[in-house]
């Protein structure tokens, strides 16, 4: 099975927030009540209830003095995943066949450490304090569908396929970059970015915390050869030199 | 019986086994977490009764610990010339002939372990309790995470070394941690200043 990618086109979207609406129907996700901010952005930030959203960007450039971004934010399904590293309880998260990062909330003991090792602030927990994220409808692509959010995307700025296919498609159609190529291994929702990431809302370069890479090159395998070697050290101790017998002690 | 000179007093007997029971519940729990070891769920069920254990054992770890200073840190901290010695000869645990000198109720070896404990053991629960308890707070989970571990590895190298030596290294020792009595004669070789100061 060859892992499959969302491609994003900011540009292409127009804001109708219809990916939201067809995510929430398809996870059977309740509208949450919002007040008006005076923007078409809306909920303001991922909730447990909301997998997907459009961040709402006003970015006047020299050529445009009324450029709005649209840009699809959610789980960026990364290879490498911060999420996934740090999370303590076994098959809480798991990587499906198409390459997707999904969660199961029976196994979810509700630490949160996932949060911390996100780079995109993505998790969410609901009401049990389990984790909810979007799960690229992986429900859906086991079978061969569609996720919902590009499904009902009309202008196509959310595109789904194969990943080598769909980078070599979206490099043809002429976008300079790529976000998401080979950033923590390679994402699985890659962006058709026509300027700097910042300008979009996102990170240049997203990375997993240091502190979570040295915890995991260097400070777990010492919990493993810590206590191998302090054991083994001990037992040739005792074979070299011996115990102190009451005697010998002076 | 006769020439027993008590080393130990019930609390501190009581509170060392409830440290180290605590302890080890929580090592292997925390090993669980660490590398996912789903064998542990034929003791515990699953992960989420495991991270009870967890938490809670820390919760009583961490109360144990706090008496343990009452215990241990005054001797502890009076670290002396003698210590020094004590330290250059390795305690003489590396050749049979090295007179080491006089040592208190707590030799310069069991101080250092002591104090390792405790700075390591006050980490470990500090850092357990944010995770625990500031869940998703970001900077202070992942500061935690990583202080969290630290201190494991610190404890887990040090506290088998410290059952080896309360053992197998030096026969007779044990023994404090469950009647709370040695020798005398046990005693003056190995705690000359202590049995001193006590007047024997
Ligand atoms: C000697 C004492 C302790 C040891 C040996 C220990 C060990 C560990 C280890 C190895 C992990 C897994 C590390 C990881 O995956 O990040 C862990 C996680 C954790 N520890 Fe501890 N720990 C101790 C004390 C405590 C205390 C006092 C608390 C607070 C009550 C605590 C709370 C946690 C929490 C909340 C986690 C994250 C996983 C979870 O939510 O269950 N720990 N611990
Ligand atoms: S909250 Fe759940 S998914 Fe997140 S790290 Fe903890 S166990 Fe894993
Ligand atoms: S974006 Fe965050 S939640 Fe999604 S796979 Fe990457 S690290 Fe995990």
């Amino acid at each position: 099975m060859s892992r499959k990618a969302l491609v994003i086109s900011p540009e292409l979207c127009i804001g109708c927030r219809g990916c939201q609406t067809a995510c929430k129907s398809w996870n059977q996700l309740p509208a949450t009540k919002t007040a008006n901010k005076g923007t078409t952005e809306n909920p303001p930030d991922l909730t447990p209830n909301l997998y997907n959203k459009i961040r709402y960007v006003e970015i006047p450039s020299e050529t445009n003095p009324v450029r709005w971004l649209f840009v699809s934010q959610r789980c960026m399904h990364c290879d490498d995943a911060g999420c996934m590293k740090i999370c303590p309880a076994p098959g809480a998260l798991f990587k499906t066949k198409e390459g997707a990062v999904g969660f199961d909330k029976e196994k979810c003991i509700g630490c949160k450490l996932c949060v911390a090792g996100c780079p995109f602030n993505v998790p969410r927990y609901d009401e049990k304090d389990k984790i909810t994220k979007c799960h690229l409808c992986s429900d859906r692509i086991s079978q061969e569908l569609t996720p919902a959010c590009a499904k009902a995307c009309p202008t196509g700025a959310i595109s789904y396929g194969d990943r080598d296919s769909l980078m070599g498609k979206t490099k043809i159609a002429g976008s300079r970059k790529l976000y998401g190529e080979t950033d923590l291994g390679g994402l699985g929702v890659l962006y058709a970015f026509k300027d700097a990431p910042k300008v979009y809302g996102m990170e240049e370069s997203p990375a997993i915390p240091e502190s979570i890479v040295f915890w995991h090159k260097v400070l777990k395998p010492l919990a493993y050869w810590g206590i191998g070697g302090a054991v083994a050290a001990s037992l040739v101790h005792y074979a070299v030199f011996g115990p102190k017998k009451d005697e010998e002690v002076n | 019986m006769a020439n027993m000179v008590k080393k130990a007093s019930v609390f501190e007997i009581l509170n060392h086994w409830i440290t180290a029971v605590s302890f080890i519940i929580l090592a292997v729990t925390g090993y669980g977490f660490l590398f996912h070891l789903e064998q542990l769920n034929s003791i515990f069920g699953n992960f989420n009764v495991m991270k009870d254990w967890h938490n809670w054992s820390g919760v009583v770890f961490t109360v144990s610990l706090f008496f343990t200073i009452f215990n241990y840190l005054p001797v502890s901290l009076s670290f002396g010339s003698d210590d020094i010695g004590w330290i250059f000869k390795a305690g003489g645990y590396f050749s049979k002939r090295a007179a080491v000198p006089p040592q208190d109720r707590l030799n310069a070896g069991q101080k250092l372990f002591y104090l390792l404990l405790l700075i390591a053991g006050i980490a470990i629960s500090a850092s357990g309790f944010v995770i625990w308890l500031m869940p998703g707070v970001r900077k202070w989970v992942l500061l935690s995470h990583l202080a969290h571990n630290i201190s494991f590895d610190l404890l887990i190298i040090a506290v088998p070394l410290h059952i080896y030596l309360a053992t197998l290294a030096n026969p007779g020792t044990f023994r404090i941690m469950v009647y709370g009595t040695v020798p005398i004669e046990w005693a003056k070789k190995r705690h000359a200043k202590w049995v001193q100061k006590m007047g024997f």
